[in-house]
């Protein structure tokens, strides 16, 4: 059973899809380092249902200079701790019209959907470095960065500039064990997508093959997949998601 | 007790991943790239291992090539 242990660094782990991927993490196993501006009640009972493996750091990834020091810091994820994964699942979406775009919505959204997880990956690498027992990095994506939808250019740049440090950071690294890969998750009923009305996610439901929306459950099982050994022979890729866009 | 860290040790500990033999001795004016065959990944590493071990980032402040360049970024050793 210790052999089979990891250690799995989450961002976002208080609801939505980062809940759910925490969920199976603890399921399959393994211990969760969370991370979130605040926890909720479902991660607390989460935490109380298995004592010992589930580890939480209240922190706000807007602020991407702080990723060092605080979440990977010595009172939480350090060097102390062999990291085995990190899932990026974290982001925030600001959608509107590009004639519209305000250029401080677009840097907030940058620093905390691009520039945190590339910071933390950063530390997540090194932490891997001196553990020296491969590791995987896990990337939430976006089906938006490859079929456009209205009002989401500026969101699903940050996943698209995602997807590429992803499959740099594969080649880069894959000599010494390290994995990076993006699940692409087409759209999901959390509070991200809250703001659609029923016509517009009957019409987004309509472009996928199963019509209907991406399960939280079924990205949450593709990411702790690429997490574990199964997927030890996979790296640089994207993994869709998504009820089969169309 | 564990012996205290020196950059002797960790260079040989980055050599032993390489499945290189380890060294004797590190004089000052060692090129670790073109002496010690260090790649880039291997350069990484061993900033990263001398930050456990020494609480400091070599490269931060800009690129060393030999190790009395590393040494002298490192906090002096206790008397």
């Amino acid at each position: 059973m210790r052999l089979m242990s990891k250690n799995i660094l989450i961002t976002g782990v208080s609801r939505g899809l980062g809940l759910a991927i925490a969920r199976a993490v603890v399921a399959a196993g393994w211990t969760v380092y969370g991370v979130s501006r605040a926890t909720s009640p479902e991660f607390a009972a989460l935490a109380a249902a298995a004592p010992g493996r589930v580890k939480f750091c209240a922190f706000d990834l807007a602020d991407a200079d702080g990723v060092e020091k605080v979440v990977f810091g010595p009172e939480f994820a350090g060097l102390q701790v062999p990291l085995d994964g990190f899932v990026n699942n974290a982001a925030t979406a600001y959608d509107d019209l590009v004639s519209n775009l305000n250029l401080a919505r677009l840097q907030a959204m940058y620093a905390l959907n691009v520039f945190a997880p590339m910071m933390a990956t950063r530390q997540f690498v090194r932490n891997a470095l001196l553990h020296g027992k491969g590791a995987s990095i896990v990337h939430v994506s976006s089906i938006s960065a490859h079929t456009g939808y209205k009002g989401l250019a500026m969101y699903a740049s940050t996943k698209g500039a995602l997807e590429a440090f992803s499959k740099n950071t594969a080649r880069e690294w894959g000599a010494r064990g390290i994995r990076s890969n993006c699940v692409v998750a087409g759209f999901m009923e959390t509070a991200m997508s809250g703001a659609l009305d029923e016509e517009q996610r009957q019409r987004i439901h309509a472009r996928t093959a199963l019509k209907a929306p991406a399960s939280l459950e079924s990205v949450a099982a593709t990411v702790v997949f690429l997490l574990g050994e199964g997927a030890a022979s996979i790296t640089g890729q994207n993994l869709f998601v998504d009820s089969g866009t169309i | 007790m564990k012996p205290a860290p020196t950059l002797l040790s960790v260079v040989n500990q980055v050599l032993a991943n390489k499945r290189r033999p380890a060294i004797a001795a590190l004089p000052p004016e060692t090129r670790l790239r073109e002496e010690l065959g260090f790649d880039s990944l291997d350069m990484a590493e061993l900033t990263v291992r001398l930050e456990e071990a020494f609480g400091v980032d070599i490269f931060a402040a800009g690129v060393v090539r030999t190790a009395g360049e590393v040494e002298a970024r490192l906090p002096a050793a206790q008397p």
